[in-house]
């Protein structure tokens, strides 16, 4: 299961990377298309539909990085105050949650798509995208974060029924705000340090 | 009856630290199960797949990329050093630069942690060299970072816009001076402590107009996307979301011409933001499909009536809201903060005639006081992370006069709203 959860990590890594480049393809085009506006009175057509479709993708596909980094939003109060077996049961129902109310958008947005696939739609603009296209991807990112979340429910449970309350947290646990600031930190020093590297260089 | 139940079911759901998206997801499924003869759930895919698919909404993830791209660009340690060359002479000495570095960056960064993490690494250093009070010099990267959301651009504007249907150009407009007054304030309570204990000021700092003048373009690249990114908005060539696209645009030459564009970095760049934004947006979806519940079974007229039944009037409604603020702000992360209750306490504020861009500032102001008093407040936890020493504690403490200047600022704009609407009704 663990080579499993490292093939996902790498999945989701390259959908982010994707869906990041796609945000900023579609930022440069979107440069262009003001440009363009204003000196020639043109555009491209169908900038920011395109952005939009960019949003929806690189979300859909970022949802299992964020899970696997753990760093989706939780309201630790309580959680920081109760025992280390009741914190892990909270994280297995934070999980639980997520995937239940996951699982029902992933279902609908499948009916979306297939709505699009069925009458052929096609976007209402003068790029008249085959709306299956961004809709596809999008549906496809949304299941594969249910699938994740599911493989790490599995993780979860095994841990906790082995009594690993460490190798629990370790996987599902709600970080804490401390550490999320942390990582911030180290994000800044890294991004810093790489500044640093680049000027050395001749 | 309803209200109560929603809010008590909202309030154990969340509290029960059930991920925030899927626990106000949860929530609307449950309230509609009880209260709504219709199955609103089939909307999900729907809403879901037009929410994001919004163009006004990709200015989230533009405004962050902005963000980590800047991050990268090397602008704010050049920054930083002109700056305490033009202010250091102050009382409070390298202070007060903290104060304008935090307020020049968050005139560029829509982000409140990334001001205060990018800040607090520029400045760090500096507290043992020219041994300054550690408490307030803390104080004052952790105060200074939260102006990142109030100076435009501000990501949590945005999110205030969408959900409120507010204009977010407007929001902008309106931030623009209580960013300068709060800015103006911090650096007097500085000002006020070091004339008062005159060694938390720290060793005068060596400066020469030479080194001023030679230093100053350092300050240029913030100062020009400021204006590339606030300046087309203003003169209506691009829109608050096109904006974000321009500044990515401009910060990424600003990068390339400082020798520092690689693919690594632009590697790093898309992951965090991506990382970032669907985190934001996972929220996002749980909250409108709440909304939506929220409507479809009448909550905010139970509200309202409840408001008329008890004749409050306007300002005690927004002292109640201050209040309420106050104290969510001690304890819940911020941003799941504003996103679960403005869409119950806006409509609130804007049937007791409070004008709902006003109201945007007013929940900045509050979510800013948040993210520096304790015992939950991010900044704080950044700067301590940055720190990497001594007690939480400390910087607490030093950040507890600025909690102070925010709340003076909050009186503010309650008695002269002036403050905050001018701008939007002269230019808007």
């Amino acid at each position: 299961m663990q080579r499993l959860q490292a093939i996902a990590a790498e999945i989701s890594r390259v959908g982010a990377i994707v869906g990041g480049a796609m945000l900023l393809i579609a930022s440069i085009v979107i440069c262009i298309d003001i440009t363009l506006r204003y000196t020639i009175s043109k555009t491209l057509g169908g900038a920011d539909e395109l952005s939009g479709y960019a949003l929806a993708i690189a979300s859909a596909w970022g949802l299992s990085t964020a899970v696997l980094t753990r760093s989706h939003i939780r309201i630790d109060t309580v959680y920081v105050r109760v025992k280390s077996r009741v914190r892990a049961a909270l994280d297995l129902l934070s999980l639980a949650v997520l995937i239940f109310f996951f699982s029902l958008v992933t279902y609908y947005a499948w009916g979306v798509f297939k709505q699009s696939w069925t009458s052929d739609s096609h976007s209402l603009s003068e790029i008249q995208m085959p709306l299956i296209v961004p809709q596809g991807l999008w549906v496809a990112g949304l299941g594969f974060f249910v699938m994740v979340c599911v493989l790490l429910l599995a993780r979860g449970l095994t841990a906790f029924l082995a009594g690993d309350f460490e190798r629990l947290f370790a996987l599902i646990g709600s970080k804490s705000a401390v550490a999320e600031a942390q990582e911030e930190v180290i994000n800044v020093e890294k991004a810093f340090a790489q500044q640093r590297e680049q000027e050395r260089k001749p | 009856m309803t209200a109560a139940v929603s809010l008590i079911t909202l309030l154990i759901i969340l509290g029960s630290s059930i991920a925030v998206a899927a626990g106000m997801g949860l929530t609307g499924v449950l309230l509609n199960q009880f209260y709504s003869s219709m199955p609103m759930t089939r909307i999900l895919g729907e809403l879901t797949w037009s929410t994001t698919s919004n163009f006004i909404l990709t200015a989230i993830p533009f405004y962050i990329m902005f963000g980590e791209i800047l991050l990268r660009s090397g602008i704010a340690e050049r920054m930083y050093s002109s700056l305490m060359q033009w202010l250091s002479w102050l009382p409070g000495g390298l202070m007060h630069s903290n104060i304008g570095a935090c307020a020049l960056f968050g005139s560029v960064s829509g982000s409140s942690v990334a001001t205060a993490a990018t800040i607090g690494v520029v400045a760090m250093g500096e507290i043992d060299k020219h041994k300054y009070n550690e408490p307030l010099f803390l104080g004052t990267l952790a105060a200074g970072g939260t102006l990142g959301i109030l100076i435009p651009p501000s990501i949590n504007m945005i999110i205030y816009g969408v959900m409120t249907d507010t204009s977010v150009p407007k929001l902008y407009l309106a931030g623009f001076l209580p960013g300068f007054i709060l800015t103006v304030l911090f650096s007097l309570t500085v000002l006020i402590a070091c004339i008062w204990k005159p060694h938390w000021g720290g060793n005068k700092i060596e400066t020469s107009w030479e080194e001023r003048i030679r230093t100053l373009p350092d300050l240029l690249p913030p100062l020009v996307l400021l204006a590339i990114v606030i300046g087309s908005i203003f003169y209506g060539v691009a829109t608050a979301t096109e904006a974000a696209a321009v500044g990515i645009v401009g910060a990424l030459a600003i990068t390339a011409w400082r020798g520092r564009l690689s693919l690594a970095m632009l590697r790093d760049v898309c992951e965090a933001t991506v990382r970032t934004t669907a985190m934001v947006v996972a929220i996002l979806i749980g909250a409108f499909f709440l909304n939506v519940i929220i409507q479809t079974i009448g909550l905010t007229q139970q509200l309202s009536r409840l408001i008329t039944a008890y004749q409050l009037t306007p300002v005690q409604v927004l002292m109640a809201v201050i209040a309420l603020y106050l104290i969510l702000g001690t304890f819940m992360e911020e941003l799941s903060m504003m996103i679960s209750t403005i869409p119950i306490t806006t409509p609130l504020m804007v049937q007791a005639g409070y004008d709902s861009v006003w109201y945007g500032i007013l929940i900045v102001l509050l979510i800013q006081t948040a993210m520096i008093s304790p015992p939950f407040g991010i900044n704080l936890f950044v700067i301590q992370g940055i720190r990497g020493r001594g007690k939480l504690t400390d910087v607490e403490k030093g950040s507890a006069p600025f909690v102070i200047a925010l709340l003076i600022m909050i009186a503010m704009i309650c008695i002269w709203p002036e403050i905050v609407m001018w701008a939007p009704r002269m230019f808007g």
